[in-house]
């Protein structure tokens, strides 16, 4: 775990990509893309649908073991419209099993226009102690945390290419990585999303083992 | 010639031309008369081809065939060989005016030309077993093919035992039953593996070998140089005024080399030589077709003086005026080296001459080695491969698209393609399930399954846009994702994704025989311009490097384990081992010498781990990461290796004492399987296995995935399965693939029974003689690459809170 100063309080990020503010118990995470292999069927491709499960279980491994009540989920938590009712049964289990034991903010995102689930609730945007979850960063100046972009950085290292996903930490801006199983990830490095980074961001690289810190001027530098 | 063939007019041609027909071209077609299915081995410069095609074209003139029908189809593996056959077949049927249409048809024909073939069929149709595949996946395939007499296999060797073979074979069995009573002929080059290649070719009770053998044996000479012949490196730049020379006195060179990267550079150096303005041209598999047609048609009219040529050249074509043949580089096997000879001069009872440049001084003992074999008659063995299952999964669905068809039929055709004798019900339906929905057993992947099953228990797809998906998807070659290379508005050729992502603007590379400067990507066009620079960056390209034969390898470590041996070397490389001998030493044929040594690698401390194998650089790769799993385990911080056919070098943080430790046979072998389920080769195995069974398509109409985008993904899919199906189908299909192809398990079993108790270790204060080529090859093999990231992550963060002051 490292610890982020964001508007007076400290945010702790895990490895794994989860972002905790224990204080107020809740964890946030963003773009889980449930159900993203089964969605390939129906383009004829049969990628395997253990995705789900891998996600959620990997999820609840990481903040069973924290103090947390409530979490918060930064949208594309469902691939598609239809997901949730591909779920295999196994799947729905422990989905129901994760937001029985937590109280699970759902903020709307890109992929979930139309979702209809019984029982779930989508946000546009949730506000805690004047910090806004969204989905997707806005060129507005508001303490903001946000998923969408699914950042990844490469950093040359003896001539060596390492490309892991990331946290961007920019001014009063956090951008999230994805959390899914089968997400990819956008280079910090593209012109969407170097729009929102300021010269002395703090990239939080996430590694199998680790979490290291850059600024993006050592990454921006090796260019 | 007997009485009761009736060839006149090709008999007319061959007089008019001062020719004469081989025995073996007339007991072929003597034989397919009888009615037998024939493999023809004959040396290239036989006249195999014309052997060929004899029983078809007796038959055509002399019996009735119905006109507009297909009559003969030949299969070749290479398009430039279809186009080459299509032009000498020409000569004889024009020339005595013969009704008869030969036409090709490969990736690259037109779609209108492809239109017109389906519609009126040439009575001859020359083609690759990619293109067949697609004939056969046509819904009026039976009515195509229901006439076939004659069906010509062109260098059956090259595809037995590949991927490509198996789908060769699967279509051949297709064929079967579609016009069982067409006669078959293999042409192959010497091999050893003769009776399974005649399995492959035909079942039938009536099939025969007919063997020609090379009737003088070639003349190799290693080429004999003032300049000092380099310790490593692949681009044998010291020889080229030598070699220069010996094209200035030829009329038509070959000069062949391994890899695209060397066919550059030798181009250029060639042409910085080029005093006499020679005229010298390139021919690769990255460069554009129309420029690869232009020099096979410059070739075929005699108007080159000189072409580099990679693989690309090697098979089939006969080029008449070509009088010397230069490998460039040690040609790795036997057989490979006399198929290269075979392009030079060439009657059929005449030597072929060959001149040998080895690039380096370890290739130097290789080349000796080579000539030895050749003298001695020996041969590298294939071992017989079976089916693999992603091809499998392809022809089932490619079936699928031609015709419904029912399980227990289907299955006993399959069963009927010899690579795929052994299969078992239970597999195939599992495939067949696999390709039909994933094999996953959920109604929301069967409700878009790909084959639907009818009422009469039919399996057929269930749209015509699976059958234009699966055209785009077929064939067993999944190549690096390309890019094309602009210069203005020409297409230049094309280059590999990963090779531009290493270049910055500005930086210069060779290719197609130029200096170019990278300028940018746009629309997945490299824009480049044409510079002055002499200094290019050059593109090294993954394929082309094969490793060396077990049988050259063992005549290597034999050369080099006796001083009487050295005789025959010239100074420079005998003076070298020498050294070798008195600073460190040199193992006996059965020993493995092992050497360490500290050195310093950008100011760090290294300390390096020689194990001279000379096993072949897919079993020293394989040693390698067995090794540097080991010493990772064992906490001595291993960071990168080399592997070469020679030897293997490893460098690590903190330094190995007790090598017998390390080098375990048993330790070795429980480790292989944990370890090849980390290895990026499995992962790359995995891939292509999923983009051949359709699981993961190359390509989907009107959009394109970039390469890494796939590859991307297929990690994804594979790290999924390994845990949720360690067994399914494209998982052993990526494990065989590996055991087999890269990893050479039965050569390390080998290699470790021998060297049991046979280790010499030499402790030594810096680096040998023998060490320094490994030491300056550029190819580094990563090893578990999280691991190693971690180290070079640690380090560089602790390097950059010192410079701040922070630590």
């Amino acid at each position: 775990m490292k610890t982020i100063k964001f508007c007076n309080h400290g945010l702790q990020i895990c490895k794994e990509g989860i972002l905790f503010w224990l204080e107020k118990e809740i964890a946030i995470v963003s773009d889980l893309h449930l159900e993203k292999g089964s969605s390939y069927a129906s383009s004829g491709q049969y990628i395997p649908p253990y995705d789900s499960e891998e996600t959620l279980l990997k999820l609840l491994d990481v903040i069973n073991n924290y103090k947390v009540s409530k979490v918060i989920l930064l949208g594309d938590t469902f691939h598609d419209k239809n997901a949730f009712l591909r779920m295999t049964p196994k799947v729905r289990f422990l989905f129901e099993d994760f937001t029985k034991k937590y109280e699970v903010i759902f903020i709307l995102g890109n992929h979930e226009n139309k979702i209809k689930i019984e029982g779930i609730k989508f946000y546009q945007e949730y506000i805690v102690d004047n910090i806004h979850f969204l989905h997707e960063a806005i060129q507005k100046n508001i303490n903001q945390i946000s998923g969408h972009f699914h950042p990844v950085a490469s950093i040359k290292v003896s001539s060596k290419k390492i490309i892991s996903k990331c946290l961007i930490h920019s001014n009063n801006h956090i951008i999230l990585p994805s959390f899914g199983e089968f997400t990819g990830g956008l280079n910090i490095n593209d012109p969407v999303l170097k729009s929102f980074i300021s010269e002395d961001a703090n990239i939080y690289f996430l590694t199998k083992k680790s979490i290291y810190k850059f600024s993006n001027k050592d990454i921006e530098s090796q260019y | 010639m007997s009485e009761n063939l009736k060839l006149q007019p090709i008999q007319n041609w061959l007089k008019k031309n001062n020719w004469f027909f081989y025995d073996h071209q007339l007991e072929t077609l003597n034989q397919s008369i009888n009615g037998h299915d024939i493999l023809l081995i004959a040396p290239t410069g036989g006249g195999k081809t014309l052997a060929g095609f004899l029983p078809s074209l007796h038959d055509l003139i002399n019996n009735k065939f119905p006109d507009n029908k297909l009559h003969t189809l030949y299969i070749s593996p290479l398009k430039a060989l279809t186009i080459d056959v299509h032009r000498n077949l020409t000569n004889p049927i024009k020339d005595q005016k013969l009704d008869i249409r030969v036409e090709t048809r490969t990736g690259d024909t037109s779609a209108y030309k492809k239109t017109r073939q389906k519609e009126v069929p040439p009575h001859m149709l020359m083609t690759t077993p990619e293109s067949l595949a697609l004939l056969l996946a046509d819904t009026q395939a039976k009515e195509y093919f229901k006439f076939l007499r004659y069906l010509i296999i062109d260098e059956i060797h090259s595809l037995v035992n590949s991927k490509r073979g198996d789908l060769l074979s699967l279509n051949l069995s297709r064929l079967n039953n579609i016009s069982p009573n067409c006669k078959r002929i293999g042409l192959s080059a010497t091999i050893k593996n003769k009776k399974s290649t005649l399995n492959f070719l035909s079942q039938k009770k009536k099939s025969k070998i007919i063997n020609i053998r090379e009737k003088s044996s070639p003349k190799i000479e290693i080429l004999e140089t003032e300049n000092r012949v380099p310790w490593s490196g692949h681009m044998a730049g010291y020889a080229i005024t030598d070699i220069y020379k010996k094209i200035k006195l030829s009329s038509m060179t070959i000069l062949f080399v391994n890899t695209r990267a060397q066919a550059e550079l030798v181009f250029n150096k060639l042409w910085q030589e080029n005093e006499n303005n020679l005229k010298i041209a390139i021919h690769h598999g990255s460069l554009q077709k129309e420029i690869r047609r232009k020099v096979e048609n410059l070739m075929s009219l005699g108007e080159l003086d000189c072409v580099v040529a990679t693989s690309s050249l090697d098979l089939g074509i006969d080029w008449g005026k070509v009088d010397l043949v230069v490998q460039i580089g040690s040609p790795k096997g036997i057989a490979r080296f006399l198929q290269r000879i075979g392009r030079s001069n060439h009657r059929f009872d005449e030597p072929s001459e060959a001149l040998l440049v080895p690039s380096n001084r370890f290739e130097y003992l290789e080349c000796i080695s080579t000539i030895a074999s050749i003298k001695a008659n020996l041969l590298d063995e294939v071992k017989d491969k079976e089916g693999s299952l992603d091809v499998l999964a392809q022809h089932i669905l490619g079936v699928a698209c031609s015709n419904p068809f029912q399980i227990d039929d289907f299955f006993l055709e399959i069963k009927k393609a010899w690579p795929f004798r052994n299969l078992k019900k239970q597999t195939f339906l599992d495939v067949l399930e696999f390709v039909r929905n994933g094999g996953y057993s959920l109604k929301h992947y069967e409700q878009y399954a790909k084959i639907g099953i009818n009422k009469n228990n039919f399996y057929a797809i269930k749209n015509k846009n699976i059958r234009n998906r699966y055209r785009l998807n077929v064939g067993t070659i999944v190549e690096s994702y390309m890019l094309k290379v602009k210069l203005g508005n020409r297409t230049l050729g094309q280059v590999e994704e990963w090779f531009i992502e290493g270049l910055n603007e500005g930086d210069t590379f060779l290719f197609s025989g130029r200096v170019l400067e990278y300028q940018s990507i746009t629309n997945n066009n490299i824009i480049v311009k044409s510079t002055n620079s002499t200094h290019p960056k050059i593109p090294s390209y993954a394929g082309g490097r094969l490793p060396l034969t077990s049988e050259l390898s063992f005549q290597v470590r034999k050369l080099i384990s006796k001083k009487e041996y050295w005789k025959q070397f010239p100074n420079q490389i005998s003076d070298w081992l020498k050294l070798q001998n008195k600073f460190s030493g040199l193992p006996s044929v059965e020993e493995l010498l092992v050497e360490t040594f500290p050195r310093h690698i950008k100011n760090k401390k290294r300390y390096f781990l020689i194990c001279y194998t000379f096993e072949g650089r897919n079993a020293n790769q394989t040693l390698g990461f067995l090794i540097s799993k080991k010493m990772q385990r064992m906490g001595y911080k291993p960071i990168s290796f080399v592997a070469t056919d020679y030897a293997l070098a490893i460098w690590s943080m903190i330094e190995v004492e007790d090598i017998n430790i390390i080098l375990n046979e048993d330790i070795m072998l429980d480790d292989l399987y944990e370890w090849l389920e980390e290895t990026p080769l499995l992962k790359k195995n995995f891939r292509d296995a999923a983009i051949i069974s359709g699981l993961i398509e190359r390509t989907i109409p009107g959009r394109k995935k970039t390469g890494k985008q796939v590859m991307f993904s297929s990690d994804l899919i594979f790290n999924v399965l390994k845990k949720h199906e360690p067994n399914h189908i494209l998982l052993q299909v990526a494990r065989n693939d590996s055991y087999r192809g890269l990893i050479d398990l039965d050569r390390l079993g080998d290699f470790l029974k021998r060297i049991k108790n046979n280790i010499i270790h030499k402790r030594l204060d810096r680096i040998s003689p023998l060490a320094v080529p490994l030491v300056l090859e550029i190819n580094r093999q990563t090893i578990d690459k999280s691991e190693v990231d971690e180290y070079f992550l640690e380090e560089l963060e602790n390097e950059l809170l010192t410079e701040v002051g922070l630590n």
